[in-house]
């Protein structure tokens, strides 16, 4: 009973042209007409320095260990011109100095990182900061352990800390791979300081910024102007299924089909549910078919299929709950000024919100915020963060709201459905 | 047995229907007459369990279906005034829909089918859009679609308005070939004809009210007193219907487009008055037809008003 109400509706909607017409050819007029129009201004923007925040706090120090390590090195029983020689060739071979002086510093990694030393009572303040992309803080007495452990083996590799934010991981990327190649050179070093080749010789092989490079690649995509409207076009059309179920669940109760319906023993709530998962439906074939087109007309290549996948079958989800509530309004009052003002005005705030048009962010953080609770809002940002290459996981901030949304529409189809029938 | 006791519907302050008490026994045939806005869709709308009853309840074999309507449900067909059909879908593929959901399915729905499209005259046009068919065609589809599942009571509500002769004179013989079968039906219209035609027992519905019912021999014995003369003439004059309101006081005077009719009480003999008149008013009469009484003279009778008024 349950497919033929949903295959009757199907047949419904691709019986009628209208709709055919504002799901498919429509968003895909747009999506050409604005990927074509607006790719040398996309573009530009594009090209936009990702540079990290790192913060250096570093509890060990050389004038304050030199102490320790000299009397260190007597208790090895080396003194006079051998311990002077030893430590100017432990200071100019210090890796926290190399880090910071020709890793860091140097131009080519600079344009990538910014780098800021601050003072240990600092750190609370420092992790609050949401601007701060990462924290690396080196702790007491780590020149001392290092010597130990790289010339006298008298000590375990030490350790340091590394913070990284989850606000961006891209920036959080960079700043990993650079001290990650750093840690591998001073492990490196370890061994081969033995045998007499200096560190900062490893450290500053080139590797740093091919490795920078290689995450950029990796990591931070560029979104066209072709991925953005295509993803911006598709969130915004499917909100246009609901207003056509709704439309024809209506018409049912004018023609009194609905009436044969209900008589036949058909309950509400199964007609209810037939809406819901046609629209779920006709959403899902309506997002590949608009994903397709992009592959194999535009050339987008579309990267992330496991989060893409998750994110079209959420908001399809949410575009049946759309569509129940949209009917359960519309049949509640007997009228379609409910599908109306939705198609008419809810879509195109929804949309200019969401950034279907323009990114919302470069006129207002605030609008941002707001665009991305909205459902097409949120999906289109999971889109994008998926296109970006990020993983998975950063996409759950984004549609934890989506299925808010969802959770609102089934809760309120169920409430204010009109189980007992409907006359027009 | 689908029983009516005291139904009454109100929507908001205004009430539709007063104390409707009706009784449809298997196998029976029943009209319900009326004028448009009498109360009747309402009153079926209530007997097929579609709408509540504001009181009273419908009882389907002694049992109230107000709180529970699937058992009437199940063996009832119901034809709605409007064309209840989806008018994109094919004729086969509107009597699949209606058929699968009253759980039919496989080669039973598939002989249903080609035996509804068969005894509506369809078949040869089964696999066309019903937004292409004719009024007519369309009607035919829409009683098509309440038989597929055998329902053993039959609703019909107005199922010949709007549509032309031919399809109406098709209709009723198929209608009319249901009740032959045994078909318990309950049929609503305003064309006293077709109630006439096709049912044993008649309710005569008026302003949300049965003001009479009873076979078409009882009702008509309401109006036994009477007899009609249908009198034609060149230039009928308002100074000469006037004059036979005066000269016949017991006389109902009315006129149907060119047609003028005149109800008399059985014992009186007015013909020589009407002829009379009709010189002393220079009106010439064409023909005088002394009229057996009908339903609609019935309705007349009750309510001072034509029954399409």
């Amino acid at each position: 009973m349950l497919l033929s109400l949903i295959g009757k509706q199907m047949k419904m909607l691709l019986r009628n042209k209208q709709p055919l017409i504002i799901l498919l050819v429509m968003p895909v007029v747009l999506i050409t007409i604005l990927s074509t129009a607006l790719a040398s201004v996309m573009n530009s923007d594009e090209q936009t320095a990702i540079q990290a925040r790192l913060v250096l706090i570093d509890e060990s120090n050389w004038e304050q260990e030199e102490a320790s390590i000299v009397k260190f090195l007597e208790e090895q029983k080396v003194r006079g011109p051998a311990l002077e020689a030893l430590i100017q060739t432990f200071e100019s071979n210090d890796p926290i100095r190399i880090l910071e002086g020709s890793i860091l510093n140097s131009e080519d990694i600079n344009k990538y990182i910014a780098l800021e030393k601050r003072q240990p009572a600092e750190l609370d303040n420092i992790r609050k900061d949401k601007e701060i992309d990462g924290i690396l803080v080196i702790p007491t007495n780590f020149r001392l352990n290092y010597i130990k452990s790289a010339y006298f083996d008298e000590h375990e590799t030490p350790d340091m800390d590394l913070l990284l934010s989850q606000e961006n991981g891209i920036r959080a990327s960079i700043i990993q791979s650079v001290l990650h190649e750093w840690q591998t050179g001073f492990t490196k070093s370890l061994a081969l300081t033995k045998v007499g080749i200096s560190p900062d010789e490893i450290m500053q092989n080139g590797q740093t910024i091919e490795r920078i490079e290689q995450v950029l690649q990796e990591r931070e995509r560029k979104i066209p102007a072709s991925i953005y409207y295509t993803i911006g076009m598709l969130v915004m059309f499917a909100l246009y299924i609901p207003t056509f179920l709704s439309g024809f669940a209506l018409q049912e109760v004018q023609w009194k089909v609905y009436n044969r319906i209900i008589l036949a023993g058909v309950s509400a709530t199964l007609y209810a549910f037939s809406i819901f998962i046609t629209g779920m439906i006709v959403a899902l074939m309506q997002q590949v078919i608009i994903l397709l087109f992009g592959k194999f007309v535009l050339g987008i290549d579309w990267i992330g299929l496991e989060g893409m996948t998750v994110i079209v079958l959420s908001y399809s989800l949410f575009v049946g709950g759309l569509s129940a509530l949209l009917t359960t309004l519309q049949l509640r009052t007997k009228s379609d000024g409910v599908a109306n003002i939705f198609s008419g005005l809810v879509v195109s705030i929804f949309a200019f919100l969401g950034g279907s048009f323009f990114n919302i962010g470069d006129v207002s953080s605030l609008l941002a915020t707001i665009g991305n609770f909205t459902p097409n809002g949120a999906t289109m940002t999971a889109i994008l963060t998926i296109q970006k290459g990020q993983q998975l996981g950063g996409i759950w901030s984004y549609m934890f709201p989506l299925y808010g949304w969802f959770v609102l529409c089934i809760f309120l189809s169920i409430v204010l459905f009109p189980k007992r029938g409907v006359t027009s | 047995m689908l029983q009516a006791v005291d139904l009454h519907k109100k929507f908001k302050t205004k009430e539709v229907v007063r104390q409707v008490n009706m009784q449809l026994e298997a196998g029976e045939s029943v009209g319900l007459l009326g004028p448009n806005g009498a109360g009747k869709s309402t009153t079926i709308s209530m007997l097929s369990s579609l709408v509540m009853p504001t009181s009273g309840e419908v009882l389907w074999n002694n049992v109230s279906i107000n709180k529970n309507p699937e058992a009437l449900r199940k063996t009832l067909g119901v034809v709605p005034q409007e064309i209840a059909l989806y008018p994109e879908l094919s004729a086969k593929e509107n009597l699949h829909f209606f058929g699968r959901i009253y759980g039919l399915k496989g080669q039973l729905l598939a002989k249903r089918t080609e035996e509804t499209l068969q005894k509506i005259g369809l078949s040869d046009r089964k696999n066309d859009i019903v937004k292409t068919f004719s009024g007519g065609m369309k009607r035919r589809l829409n009683i098509g679609a309440a038989l597929l599942h055998k329902p053993s009571i039959l609703i019909m509500d107005e199922p010949t308005v709007g549509i032309d002769p031919q399809s109406r004179a098709y209709i009723l013989d198929t209608v009319k070939q249901l009740v032959e079968e045994g078909m318990t039906l309950l049929y609503t219209s305003h064309y006293m004809e077709e109630v006439e035609l096709l049912c044993d027992k008649i309710y005569i519905m008026d302003q949300g009210e049965i003001i009479a019912y009873g076979t078409k021999e009882q009702l008509k014995l309401l109006v036994s007193d009477n007899q009609t003369i249908e009198l034609k003439a060149h230039l009928l004059n308002p100074q000469f219907e006037e004059a036979l309101k005066k000269q016949l006081p017991a006389a109902n005077v009315r006129k149907e487009d060119e047609v003028l009719l005149i109800s008399v009480p059985k014992n009186e003999e007015p013909l020589a008055t009407i002829f009379a008149i009709a010189a002393e008013n220079t009106v010439t009469i064409t023909s005088a037809i002394v009229k057996i009484p009908s339903l609609e003279d019935v309705f007349l009778h009750l309510t001072g008003r034509a029954l399409r008024d």
